[in-house]
């Protein structure tokens, strides 16, 4: 036993002289009011400055690390659906509005869901990031003022039904991912398929890991799309910012995986 | 980590008040509010403020005790201080919630650290 400790509590039969801890000294972390609840999270919603808003669609930008750029509208532009994709010739097909960010250039891939989009850059070129998210604003205003879709109408048509995504996410999972992280005590559960949307949960080891996102993004995502290419957003619901071991806060406004 | 010196907290009720002074807990200690304006009856507004001057690992707002409690939106302003200056961390920096419903069950999450900043495009 280390000394610090020993002085810290000294057990009653080595010293019974000692004076055992005060209960009320000791956290009342499981108290009435906080025990056994449920944290739950209320939407962030947009500031009230007014920004962009005098050239029509107000986008707001948010420049994260990785050359990704999150670009969040003051309206929908995809409600109960989401959509990914890598290729111009796939937003062709499916996304004009993903089209005309791919002409744009500099675009690696698209997700489009609810009221935001994000956009991982190529880093092939030398334009600031700031300057990209200007361009691709700018982008995304003139095709939506212009009158022009965000999805194709034949988008719908084409995606699985919710059944039919979960099963071949949950094959993934039972397959590939879970064996994967297990050597890490982690786990992976499917909670949720809400259109072509997926909600997971990190588990065990991956719960408040410093890597957790790096496993999200390089493996699992990975692993999902290659297996269910109309996986649209993918989403992490596990209470990494407001559990017992906290490690990385969630972006505001449901920002994509 | 920042410390949270101050909390201030405009909570805009909906159809269903809460029928007791509303608390809050950090890092799962329960707390009282220093100060409280206003009402907790249906569409009235409380103010809140707590000076914890605690490093919050986690904040939330206690659901009530039995019932359901609506609430519309909360303003919510966070007065923080940082162990080490950054020129990027000054001032006091203000989130707004959107709408919810806490039940026995529950419990709202308040804990954001700053947000990055944004750039209107």
């Amino acid at each position: 036993m280390p000394t610090w400790f020993a002085k810290q509590v000294t057990p009653a039969n080595e010293n019974s002289s000692s004076v055992p801890p005060k209960l009320a000294e000791i956290p009342a972390a499981n108290s009435s009011a906080s025990r056994s609840r449920r944290t739950i999270h209320a939407p962030i919603l947009p500031s009230d400055a007014s920004g962009s808003a005098a050239r029509g669609i107000r986008i707001s930008a948010q420049l994260l690390s990785d050359r990704k750029i999150v670009l969040m509208l003051d309206r929908p532009v995809l409600s109960g659906f989401s959509y990914w994709c890598a290729s111009q010739t796939e937003a062709a097909r499916w996304s004009p509005l993903a089209s005309a960010l791919f002409e744009s250039g500099g675009v690696e891939s698209v997700l489009i869901h609810e009221m935001n989009l994000t956009i991982t850059l190529d880093g092939k070129g030398q334009e600031s990031d700031d300057s990209c998210a200007r361009r691709l604003g700018e982008a995304i205003r003139r095709h939506l003022e212009s009158g022009l879709p965000a999805m194709a109408d034949s988008f719908l048509a084409y995606l699985p039904s919710e059944e039919q995504i979960r099963e071949g996410l949950q094959a993934v999972i039972d397959d590939k991912v879970n064996p994967s992280i297990a050597g890490h005590s982690g786990t992976i559960t499917l909670t949720a398929v809400k259109g072509n949307t997926a909600y997971i949960k990190m588990g065990g080891g991956c719960q408040g890991c410093s890597s957790s996102s790096l496993t999200l993004r390089n493996g699992v995502e990975q692993a999902f799309r290659a297996a269910v290419p109309s996986l649209g957003a993918l989403l992490d619901e596990t209470d990494h910012s407001a559990g017992d071991n906290p490690y990385f806060t969630e972006l505001p406004a449901g920002g994509g995986a | 980590m920042p410390r949270l010196d101050m909390l201030q907290l405009t909570i805009k009720m909906g159809e269903r008040g809460l029928g007791r002074n509303p608390r809050y807990a950090i890092n799962g200690f329960d707390l009282d509010f220093d100060e409280i304006k206003g009402g907790s009856g249906p569409h009235e507004t409380l103010e809140l403020t707590g000076r914890p001057k605690k490093f919050p690992r986690s904040m939330t707002l206690t659901g009530p005790d039995e019932g359901y409690w609506d609430i519309e939106e909360i303003i919510a302003t966070y007065h923080v201080t940082t162990a080490v200056y950054d020129a990027s961390d000054g001032g006091p920096y203000t989130l707004r919630l959107g709408a919810v419903t806490l039940d026995a069950e529950t419990k709202l999450n308040l804990w954001y650290e700053r947000p990055p900043q944004l750039l209107e495009v």
